[in-house]
């Protein structure tokens, strides 16, 4: 058995490096291109959840969310419930939030989106926002006068948004009136324009608690607690806490608030993935298969001689094995490397989507999964010629 | 020892049957150094084929060494012929992609031998055909007598205890082939080997124990030469 694979490797080592040169590094190229193929477009779809992920955590509603039970429109008593919520370990932050549709005026130009009241410290120890103001800054807590504003609200001169809420140039410094939803209306200055990249943030503005409980006659009320924790993905973990901890209100994970819209596009996204796939298999298959049919087709001769003086057709058969295992070997360390340079580009130049930049996130088992996929299926199309011809009668192949 | 009954080979084509064996019977003892002889067509490779383990007659018995080896399946037809049986082709048969060394003990490998030993036999059996000094090239670089004398090195090379051997000389010249022939009764003398070798030549008469003449299929007559070693084998 083993000097049998001995003989098999020595064949085909031999074939490797007296066949066609040519032929070998056009295959081993295919190779590559469908490992690639298998790899990247995993990468993209896993790249899509980690941003819809990390900007959802980041700037739009922190791991989980706190929302008034059935029937009410606020939280009542957040102050409590913040003090409640956060003495539980790994719960690293609240920021209770004041959610209402307002309209903005700037310069003659109107549009209408969402407002929201923050304590600007508590924000600060739930989502990112403050770190991305790309003029002026964010708000600090006396601030009854000043409004931040999201890139795309705030737009730019001369610019439409297609269709998103716009007014077309704000600066800082600018004076915006806000009519809230109960008839009053307010004046304030710019204060910071930030830019995140999730289009529901940056059509959004901020004022503070202080200024919108004002307004709206609240106290001690919001529309929603933002929950930050230590470590993303024990969402649902912190969840049963929070509700173990005597919580009335309603706790969502940031993917439960997303509606199911995430789940749904995994799932497209893994119709898609597994078509694409199967092709790139199935090509896969065909190229092999080829390849060592005509590998084999033109050693005819060479393989009845084999038989002839002695050699086992199993023998024969794994060195065409050997072959594939090599070539597809090859094929995948190239293959991985030409991914690597895909990956560094596209981390480099990120794609974009609306919810922000998408950079491919090549995980581990997707590699493996698609070395032994590309493996498995490049034995069976390399054995089936071989065997083939291997079996085929000494005298009939040695004639040729 | 050989013994073949009464055996027949027929290739059908489309409407015509060739009858290229017709019912030959043959015994070689072991040790024996038999020729066969005919003219061209008259079955003789047909023969050497059968008793090659390379194909199966149409009809007939073949027995060697007690082993029916016509019942035998093909795994181990195949390692009869490894562990028994050398086979000269006709047509050399060489490994294309194998130097000529690499021709040789390729079936050494197959056997499991340790590296050195094959090594050191491979090449001295391919200096005794006069070829020291091309055991690296590959086929498309030999000429037709040398790849005749690199498939006589591969069958030789593991003393095989048959030596089936298909026009060995057909290419080589006068005295190279007599180097070969003198090879080949020095092996049967030495090491009691069983050859039976297809020939033309009139002339390797002399060095075989019996001569067999095939005639359309049959055999036409059977002669006995010598009984005593050739002046060129012993030791
Ligand atoms: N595969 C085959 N199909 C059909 N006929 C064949 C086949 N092989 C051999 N024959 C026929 O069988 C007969 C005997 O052929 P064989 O090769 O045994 O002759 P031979 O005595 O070795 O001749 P030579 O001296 O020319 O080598 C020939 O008439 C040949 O045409
Ligand atoms: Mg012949």
């Amino acid at each position: 058995m083993f000097s049998g694979i001995r003989v098999s490797a020595f064949l085909a080592w031999k074939s490797i490096q007296r066949g066609s040169q040519g032929t070998l590094a056009l295959t081993i190229m295919i190779i590559a291109l469908i490992f690639v193929n298998l790899v990247f477009l995993p990468s993209i779809i896993s790249g899509v959840v980690v941003t819809f992920d990390t900007q959802s955590i980041d700037f739009d509603v922190g791991n989980l969310v706190i929302e008034p039970r059935e029937g009410s429109r606020y939280i009542d008593g957040v102050d409590g419930l913040q003090k409640k919520v956060e003495q539980i370990p790994g719960i690293t932050g609240t920021s209770p939030r004041i959610t209402a549709g307002a309209t903005f005026f700037y310069r003659g130009r109107n549009a209408a989106s969402t407002l929201y009241g923050i304590t600007p410290e508590d924000e600060r120890s739930v989502t990112r926002i403050a770190e991305y103001m790309t003029a002026g800054e964010f708000l600090s807590g006396g601030d009854t006068d000043a409004i931040i504003i999201g890139a795309t609200l705030a737009g730019t001169e001369g610019v439409e948004e297609g269709g998103l809420p716009s007014l077309e140039g704000v600066e800082v410094g600018d004076s915006v009136e806000v009519a809230y939803p109960n008839g009053e209306t307010r004046t304030y200055r710019v204060k910071g324009i930030f830019e995140t990249q999730s289009f529901g943030v940056d059509t959004a503005a901020f004022v503070t608690t202080r200024e919108m409980s004002g307004v709206l006659g609240l106290d001690d009320q919001a529309s929603a607690i933002l929950v930050k924790t230590a470590v993303n993905g024990r969402e649902e973990a912190y969840k049963r806490e929070i509700l173990s901890y005597g919580v009335q209100e309603d706790v969502l994970t940031f993917r439960e608030k997303s509606g199911g819209f995430v789940e749904q596009a995994i799932q497209s996204f893994n119709i898609i993935n597994a078509i694409s796939t199967l092709v790139s298999l199935i090509i896969a298959i065909v190229v092999v298969f080829i390849v060592i049919f005509i590998n084999t087709v033109n050693r005819r001769r060479q393989i009845g001689i084999l038989k002839a003086i002695g050699i086992d057709q199993q023998i024969i058969i794994n060195s065409y094995v050997l072959q594939v295992l090599f070539i597809t070997a090859v094929g995948a360390l190239v293959g991985i490397g030409l991914n690597a340079g895909v990956t560094t580009y596209l981390t480099a130049y990120p794609l974009v989507f609306p919810g922000g930049p998408v950079y491919p996130d090549v995980e581990a088992s997707a590699i493996l999964r698609s070395i032994a996929s590309l493996f498995a299926v490049s034995v069976v199309a390399g054995y089936i010629p071989a065997w083939r011809i291997a079996r085929e009668d000494i005298l009939t192949a040695i004639r040729g | 020892m050989i013994v073949a009954e009464n055996l027949t080979r027929v290739y059908t084509m489309g409407r015509v049957e060739v009858r290229a064996l017709a019912g030959v019977s043959l015994e070689v003892a072991r040790g024996e150094f038999v020729g066969i002889m005919g003219a061209s067509g008259s079955g003789k490779s047909t023969l050497l084929h059968i008793l090659g383990l390379l194909d199966r007659p149409t009809s007939g018995r073949v027995t060697i060494d007690g082993t029916d080896v016509l019942a035998l399946s093909d795994q181990r037809r195949t390692q009869f012929r490894l562990n028994r049986l050398g086979y000269v082709f006709q047509d050399y048969a060489l490994i294309g992609e194998l130097t000529a060394l690499e021709n040789v003990y390729l079936t050494s490998l197959v056997r499991g031998a340790p590296k050195a030993e094959y090594l050191e036999r491979s090449t001295d059996i391919l200096r005794r055909v006069g070829l020291g000094d091309r055991i690296d090239h590959r086929q498309s670089e030999l000429s037709g007598g040398e790849q005749q004398r690199v498939a006589i090195a591969r069958a030789l090379v593991n003393n095989p205890s048959i030596l089936l051997a298909d026009e060995p000389c057909a290419n080589l010249d006068s005295q190279t082939s007599k180097s070969i022939l003198d090879l080949f009764a020095r092996l049967n003398e030495e090491l009691d080997q069983t050859i039976v070798m297809v020939s033309h030549e009139d002339w390797h008469k002399e060095y075989f124990c019996r001569i067999v003449t095939l005639r359309d299929g049959l055999i036409g007559e059977m002669v006995e030469c010598r009984k005593e070693p050739h002046p060129g084998g012993g030791a």
